[in-house]
């Protein structure tokens, strides 16, 4: 008898803390975590990579980033930053096919495993698209490279010392870092760092803009060419896409 | 007969010389976090391939040891099983402190250790690392309830917060299982993490806590029953079952599916973690204790059951040690049809190593936790005189002495 | 027995309030030890002769100021005229402005690990 109650009064506790595990999902159905960027409102900022017209040998992007961003570079594989990377690929098959030279980004995901996954908000996705880390608020607990199945996060594991742009920030100890489409310069209308340089050189491999323009250069290279993101089966839905891969 | 609780004694040189060893080690730890604090946590040994390392295995490891030792509390407080009573104090407290531990872990590999109130008020209920803490410090709040209400000897509340407390450690467990569960990686994502999460937790808590209280009876010397102990060994082959049939399954799913047989087969056969996987979890961590505890011969023997009851354990830890590291060692193969000639990462199969100062940490916190519950058993009154196996009659109290005991926890 | 236990719990009621008091005690000291009590400001660098907001708001709010400012421009995408860049074109030196006032009442920055401000 006294067991029966107490499966009865136990059974109206499950219910009961079944309700409190689900209250803090209820303010995620009023929120979601796209915050508005006035400057870039209704636009969609996607980039396309033309790895035909990138050379191999060509590291123009990459010290454009360095130097904008003040990424710190310690010489040693396990602590390098690089918001955007290289790297060379050979198809498997035939067996003597030509390398390609690949460079590598946060690829601002639509669906977003590191926004999700960041218990305190700091990595989120703006209005624009763009997936960003709030520095001030980020408690470094790596939760964020855990979820991001590409390997774009890097943690800032030691102190930077290497300040070359004073305009810009620099990282200290303890946040992890991705490429975040130079947002700071797209909130004043420039293009990313990575872009200009590429131009620059007049390589054009770098295709940036408002994927929700029809008449940008990127719309109009993507509908021009077959292009595709990296393992789009992940369902991320990745905004940098590439030709030729 | 009622159970009698008191404090031990603390008065040997011994005592105080654990003491101090431990607030050594505390020390140790406290300084280890320092420096990573103040350097930059590239002192441990993890790099941007692996970004959690022995902080998060021994914190999973902890929180799995917390709910299995609230279960022998449960025994008595849920199950009415009275002889199990003596037990429950420690078995509750032990459960809050294995806790802590779990969270002094977790914030001490932090990177920005300073911000530890950011999570309360940014939530992102999206975010399994979100819903965790919420789901620890409730549990940590229904521990303590839970533990005033016995030592207060208030049975009706004990009664009422031990199923609470309970369901809300199933739902602790399965909130951690999803927090490797729900991450888009080869080697984590799988919905059977939740739920072999509580049968680990299962085992390694009722194992620890055999060992626990062999150790509290042998050294204050007290008269502990044997039966008491084979009961619980029973218990612990069970659990031992449940927890082989979770790691079977999540294996044979993982090489049947073709898309992830390639990962399968690196778990499996890969590199030092398969080392772990089968000398450490299966071999050593589940078949010899089954055996031994299935063998009616050796069940009865409290030295086989203490050997069984170590291996569990030992199981258990490399159990967290094979969910964390080989999903981050395996990342996803982001170019199928390509082969990688050179990349300014290490791409590929990496490797973890620890380091001198993740060893420093962890044994801080084994510090921390160690230091508080010997003094707890000093403080508090938490130890029974002795335990046995019951009668029916036996279970009846008058109420003077009830009154009596209440008195005597609020003088202390 | 029991004056064993009473002399134990003294003496952790003594250590926790000792750990509790660091630091009341660590900012006691340091206000105590630190020669200008009351910071005299000196005025900025006149290459603009006025501040953003008058000088009685900057006094009280600038604190407020510089997190609308932050979480315009990092989570909405503002990015308006005002920026810690342009604050210190006046203000040149974070140890003759900042640090006077911060380091007299102990509240430590921990701004310049990014940002750059010189000095």
């Amino acid at each position: 008898m006294e067991r029966r109650e107490f499966l009865k009064k136990s059974g109206v506790l499950l219910a009961g803390t079944a309700c409190a595990c689900a209250l803090p999902l209820l303010p995620a159905a009023a929120k979601s975590i796209n915050v508005d960027s006035e400057n870039t409102a209704g636009k969609k900022w996607g980039m396309v990579i033309d790895l035909n017209k990138c050379a191999k040998d060509c590291n123009a992007c990459l010290d454009a980033c360095r130097k904008e961003n003040n990424v710190a570079m310690h010489g040693d594989k396990r602590w390098d930053i690089h918001l955007i990377r290289k790297v060379t690929l050979k198809r498997k098959h035939p067996a003597e096919s030509p390398e390609i030279s690949v460079p590598l980004l946060c690829n601002h995901c639509e669906r977003p495993p590191c926004a999700q996954a960041c218990p305190v908000k700091a990595t989120y996705k703006r209005e624009d698209g763009i997936v960003i880390v709030d520095h001030h608020r980020c408690i470094g607990c790596r939760y964020c490279m855990i979820s991001c199945p590409y390997n774009a996060r890097f943690f800032n594991y030691r102190e930077n010392h290497e300040w070359p742009n004073k305009d810009n920030t620099r990282s200290s100890h303890g946040v992890p870092e991705s490429c975040n489409f130079c947002a700071h310069r797209l909130d004043k209308g420039k293009k990313p760092a990575c872009v200009e340089a590429c131009e620059e050189i007049n390589a054009k491999a770098l295709i940036f803009g408002d994927l929700n323009d029809p008449g940008s250069d990127v719309s109009k290279v993507i509908a021009g060419n077959h292009v595709r993101g990296i393992r789009e089966d992940f369902g991320t839905k990745p905004k940098v896409l590439y030709i030729g891969l | 007969m009622e159970t009698d609780f008191e404090t031990i004694e603390g008065k040997s040189t011994q005592f105080s010389v654990l003491l101090a060893i431990l607030a050594v080690l505390a020390l140790a730890g406290l300084y280890a976090t320092y420096r990573m604090y103040v350097e930059g946590i590239y002192l441990s040994g993890m790099t941007n391939r692996i970004p959690w390392g022995l902080q998060v295995i021994l914190a999973v490891f902890y929180i799995g040891l917390s709910a299995g030792s609230l279960v022998i509390s449960s025994l008595y407080a849920i199950f009415g099983k009275k002889e199990y009573k003596p037990f429950a104090r420690i078995s509750v407290f032990l459960a809050f402190l294995f806790l802590v531990a779990a969270l002094l872990s977790i914030i001490s590999d932090w990177g920005r250790p300073d911000r530890i109130f950011e999570p309360f008020y940014h939530l992102n209920p999206l975010s399994m690392l979100s819903i965790n803490p919420f789901l620890y410090n409730v549990y940590m709040l229904i521990c303590l309830v839970y533990l005033w209400a016995m030592f207060k000897e208030k049975e009706k509340l004990v009664k009422i917060i031990a199923p609470i407390a309970v369901i809300w450690a199933i739902g602790v467990h399965s909130g951690t299982g999803a927090i490797f569960g729900f991450v888009p990686r080869e080697l984590y994502q799988s919905a059977l993490l939740p739920p072999s999460f509580i049968a680990a937790a299962l085992s390694s808590g009722t194992a620890l806590m055999i060992l626990v209280l062999l150790l509290l009876f042998k050294v204050t010397r007290r008269p502990l029953d044997e039966n008491l102990v084979v009961r619980l060994g029973k218990l612990l082959a069970i659990f031992i079952v449940i927890v082989m049939y979770f790691v079977f399954v999540e294996n044979a799913y993982r090489l049947y599916m073709p898309v992830s047989h390639e990962a399968g087969m690196y778990f499996l056969f890969g590199g030092f973690h398969s080392w772990v996987f089968w000398g450490g979890l299966i071999i050593l961590g589940s078949i010899v204790p089954a055996v031994i505890l299935f063998n009616p011969a050796t069940v009865k023997r409290i030295p086989w059951i203490v050997v069984s009851c170590v291996l569990v354990v030992f199981g258990v830890l490399c159990e967290r040690y094979i969910i964390v590291i080989p999903g981050q060692t395996h990342a996803p193969d982001l170019f199928p049809n390509m082969v990688v000639v050179s990349s300014a990462l290490a791409e590929g199969y990496v490797s973890y190593s620890i380091s001198f100062y993740e060893v420093l940490q962890a044994l801080g916190v084994v510090g921390i936790i160690g230091f508080a519950f010997v003094l707890g058993l000093k403080l508090f009154k938490m130890m029974p005189t002795e335990a046995k196996v019951l009668k029916e009659s036996d279970s009846v109290k008058s109420p003077s002495e009830e009154k009596e005991l209440e008195k005597q926890t609020v003088a202390s | 027995m029991a004056a064993q236990n009473n002399n134990m719990e003294f003496i952790i009621m003594i250590i926790t309030a000792v750990i509790l008091l660091i630091p009341l005690g660590y900012g006691v000291v340091s206000l105590a030890s630190s020669n200008d009590t009351q910071p005299f400001i000196e005025k900025p660098d006149e290459k603009y002769d006025k501040c953003v907001r008058d000088t009685e708001y900057m006094r009280l709010n600038h604190m407020d100021l510089l997190k609308e400012i932050r979480d315009d421009a990092m989570r909405r995408g503002k990015r308006g005229e005002i920026t810690l860049n342009d604050c210190r074109k006046c203000h040149t030196s974070r140890e003759r402005f900042c640090d006077k006032c911060h380091n007299v009442v102990n509240a430590q920055l921990d701004c310049y690990g990014c940002h750059y401000f010189p000095k």
